[in-house]
């Protein structure tokens, strides 16, 4: 597994976990469970400074910069005007030419739009960002996306933050099947055995925040689900046996039973 | 002058982004400055001037997924 590299962009990664930053309970929680998950590639989101308190809220200060890369986010973008207006603003911090678009038309299932994210997608990627854009498990639309020049295509499994799980493995194969570029699911997966039958359906990663940050134990949940990414991306490389209808023994030596 | 910081109509004692960013105590800190719609990075806050009524935007990454 030693030479199992994930290559996107410019880049070669270890880990197939991208974690995010949102929701801990604490900073201190949030290192450890960062530390846990083994992740190389943190996202984040950009947001305006609250002027009225001179408190530092921003995330950078509880991670060492040189350990990861940073995938920051275009959510509250509704358009892909916005997004890309997040994206440079993103880019203007000289820290990472990395964008993870992110397009939402519907406050209540944060589903992503896909017109607005290809739009966006297309003008990121001209602009020389490594974009990788979240949309729907729609395998059309995934390619869509890698034709316009997406370093990698991140399909939700579910809708953000809900940890139903992969709703529809059969379009999550076909994509897998159909990519010339990293597939990583991003969004709705809740637990080991989601992430696990993720990296089995052949994706080369995940991404994940709400099921480690808002797990009772956050850095044993980040610890597990890197064991179970790793469980599932070897079982992949491995081949699993084909399903039967009916009993086969594990024995064999039909010639020598006693009965 | 008047500067519209962050949504807000905000009086300021200030010549450039960089005294923007003094003003605030954000100074060293990694800090993104959109003025006017352009997006300026840390290098160029000391010669860009403000101007009155300039839509000046102080964004920062915080946790996201």
């Amino acid at each position: 597994m030693n030479q199992d590299l994930l290559r996107i962009g410019n880049r070669e990664l270890s880990s197939r976990f991208f974690i995010g930053t949102g929701l801990f309970p604490n900073p201190f929680v949030q290192k450890e469970a960062i530390k846990a998950s083994g992740a190389q590639v943190l996202t984040f989101a950009v947001r305006r400074i609250n002027l009225e308190s001179t408190e530092d809220d921003s995330i950078l200060q509880h991670v060492q910069h040189e350990d990861f890369i940073y995938l920051p986010n275009t959510s509250g973008a509704r358009t892909a005007e916005e997004a890309v207006r997040i994206a440079r603003l993103a880019r203007a911090s000289g820290l990472s030419d990395w964008i993870k678009v992110e397009i939402s038309a519907n406050e209540r299932t944060l589903l992503p739009d896909p017109i607005e994210t290809l739009k966006a997608t297309e003008v990121l990627v001209k602009e020389g960002f490594t974009v990788l854009p979240y949309i729907t498990d729609d395998p059309i639309m995934c390619k869509r996306l890698e034709e316009t020049g997406a370093a990698a295509v991140m399909p939700g499994a579910a809708p953000i933050g809900t940890g139903l799980g992969i709703l529809n493995s059969y379009h999550l194969s076909l994509i897998v099947e159909e990519a010339n570029v990293p597939i990583i699911v991003d969004a709705g997966l809740g637990s080991v055995s989601d992430v696990a039958q993720a990296m089995e359906l052949g994706v080369s990663a995940v991404l994940m925040n709400t099921p480690v940050a808002k797990a009772r134990n956050p850095v044993g949940m980040a610890q597990a689900m890197r064991m179970g990414i790793e469980a599932g991306r070897l079982a992949y490389l491995s081949g699993r046996i084909e399903k039967k209808r009916y009993a086969s023994a594990s024995s064999g030596y039909d010639a020598f039973k006693l009965m | 002058m008047e500067l519209v910081i962050n949504g807000k109509k905000q009086e300021l004692d200030a010549e450039t982004i960089q005294d923007v960013i003094n003003h605030f105590g954000l100074t060293g800190k990694p800090v993104v400055v959109e003025a006017d719609g352009a997006v300026l990075t840390a290098a160029q806050w000391a010669s860009a001037n403000v101007r009155p009524h300039m839509q000046i935007e102080l964004v920062h990454f915080v946790g996201g997924g």
